[in-house]
């Protein structure tokens, strides 16, 4: 355990999540992601998670998140440094991030994204496009991702949840990632944000639809966010 | 639509001062790129189709549909008229001595008629733009199934006067949002977005990136587009350049009232963006269903034509028209600081 002046510069050089962090937040996404699923939105939960590699955290000094936005708002709040918090941030998410969400994430310099299953059909972290590597000098700052967590289980929620969503789901569940498409974050907001592409249920989706969609979501975060905190502290 | 083209001329845009050039997928773009294979020429031209026929079935050159079996030979004065494809050197035996009769095995192909191999360059993949099978005839002649609307795209003629006259008016209008924003301090980059069946602008932004990262001009039009139908989640009324239309349907209707009779935000929509997307605009024009995209110039790490080709990435579910260079000079003049 050297001095904390060490194991600080230490996690600035290479920030980097433990194992131990890595299955603790990857658990509360997936608590949001079933919670979605039983209230019928899309399973896919997303947090952020500032500085933990503080030895002892207060619940003033942490916190989780599904937009972008609300860690604006946060650090407005406390007066703080957007660009340092996000330095410190990591994004556990329990499905790939899209293409878009992908270049949010540089933009706001977050270093490491923790997620569990690939997303072939938007994912923008090396399944479609590597956007979290690439010589972007102006487009914010590159990121490490971390795959493959539970990523049977996030698999199976999305499954679950178009087989509920679509009859003829059964035929096209076999070419899942075919028929899903998700991403978090948002052109407005960081949110989790999903629309099921052609030719499926997209024509009836609209872009309000999805902001109706994603206010709800936000909503059932928040509460559960809220809880986890409760318990926890 | 010659009554038309007479109405445009009065108007004072000097639309010969910028040429809008299509921004292809990669397969468009790039070489079609060269394989090797076996040719030999024909000693005795009767005995051709019997030599097509017989080589077809033992080499079927399957994958390489587009490359003719015979041209005529190149050299002048060659003693013999045409040359026949015989097999891709990947597909051919192992042979210490390249010979005609161990390349053909013995009971497949009567030889008699053929000459001495040798290797020539084919084009691997059919051609899909008219430059590319310009190039790619010259190692070996190749069919081309021509799209004409293409070659008159890279050619810089797709669009009529009056069209270009329309561009040029949606254009001036980002430039002069991009302006607004250089004025505040912002990022000199503005969009329009406009329906082409009515021909109005639906929203006009700028970017807004000092107050929000990710408040880029794209991602400010896209909110706008979906607040003139109801939706959006930001306010930009601080902005007095960044606009929508409201229209007055939209309030009529409830939300999700109509939802399956809604297209996506942007759908059969043209954008006009004085500078070429980041890959996160880019995507999101793809989630939106953007019908075309027109920009004056060029970024760095823009991703419809620099870095990616977000517009014709095969596993998207959405594919879209892109054109550079409108107003490209307007557009880079954005970019000088201004004196103060």
């Amino acid at each position: 355990m050297g001095t904390e002046e060490e194991s600080r510069a230490a996690s600035a050089e290479s920030f980097h999540p433990s194992n131990e962090d890595i299955e603790k937040w990857m658990a509360s996404a997936f608590d949001m992601a079933k919670d979605a699923l039983e209230n019928g939105e899309v399973p896919v939960g997303c947090l952020m998670v500032y500085n933990i590699s503080e030895p002892k955290p207060s619940p003033f000094e942490m916190f989780y998140m599904v937009a972008l936005d609300q860690l604006l708002d946060w650090c407005h709040h406390r007066n703080l440094d957007v660009k340092s918090v996000c330095k410190q941030t990591v994004l556990y998410v329990t499905v790939e991030p899209c293409i878009m969400c992908a270049a949010a994430l540089r933009l706001f310099n977050i270093p490491v994204v923790v997620y569990g299953c690939r997303n072939e059909r938007f994912g923008g972290c090396g399944s479609v496009l590597d956007v979290s590597s690439a010589d972007l000098p102006q487009t914010g700052t590159t990121f490490k991702v971390c795959v493959g967590h539970r990523a049977e289980e996030a698999v199976e929620m999305l499954k679950t949840f178009y087989k509920q969503e679509n009859p003829n789901g059964d035929q096209t569940i076999s070419s899942l990632l075919q028929i899903f498409f998700l991403c978090i974050f948002s052109p407005p907001f960081l949110f989790v944000f999903f629309f099921v592409p052609p030719p499926f249920t997209s024509s009836n989706i609209s872009w309000r639809h999805l902001c109706y969609k994603y206010t709800l979501c936000r909503a059932s975060f928040q509460h559960h966010f809220l809880e986890t905190l409760h318990k926890q502290f | 639509m010659e009554p038309q083209t007479k109405r445009w001329k009065g108007s004072v845009c000097d639309t010969d001062s910028w040429v809008p050039y299509p921004v292809l997928s990669d397969e468009q773009s790039q070489e079609v790129g060269l394989i090797e294979a076996f040719a030999a020429p024909i000693l005795d031209k009767k005995e051709t189709s019997r030599l097509v026929r017989e080589l077809n079935s033992v080499y079927p050159l399957s994958g390489l549909q587009h490359i003719k079996r015979v041209r005529v030979c190149q050299k002048e004065g060659s003693p013999h008229p045409l040359e026949v494809l015989v097999c891709r050197v990947s597909d051919a035996p192992d042979m210490k001595v390249i010979s005609i009769d161990s390349l053909l095995p013995s009971d497949g192909v009567r030889c008699n008629g053929l000459g001495e191999p040798f290797v020539v360059k084919v084009p691997a993949r059919p051609p899909l733009t008219r430059p590319q099978f310009e190039l790619a005839s010259k190692h070996w002649p190749t069919s081309f199934h021509e799209d004409k609307q293409v070659t008159v795209a890279l050619r810089g003629e797709l669009f009529s006067p009056p069209q270009k006259a329309a561009m040029h008016a949606y254009m001036m209008s980002a430039v002069a949002a991009a302006r607004a924003a250089k004025k505040m301090g912002m990022e000199p980059v503005g969009a329009v977005v406009v329906d082409p069946s009515t021909e109005r602008i639906i929203a006009v932004g700028h970017d807004c990136r000092a107050d929000h990262p990710l408040h880029h001009a794209v991602m400010v039009c896209i909110d706008l587009v979906a607040r003139s139908q109801g939706g959006g989640c930001y306010s930009f009324d601080r902005y007095p350049a960044c606009l929508t239309s409201l229209t007055s349907d939209a309030f009529h209707n409830e939300p999700d009232t109509d939802a399956s009779s809604q297209p996506y935000i942007c759908t059969g929509y043209d954008l006009y963006v004085t500078r070429e997307p980041c890959v996160m605009c880019a995507m999101a024009l793809v989630h939106s269903r953007i019908g075309r995209v027109f920009y004056g110039n060029t970024a760095a790490d823009g991703a419809l034509g620099t870095k990616f080709r977000v517009h014709s990435q095969k596993d998207l579910n959405h594919h879209f028209e892109v054109y550079r260079g409108i107003l490209s000079k307007q557009c880079e003049d954005l970019n000088v600081p201004t004196a103060t």
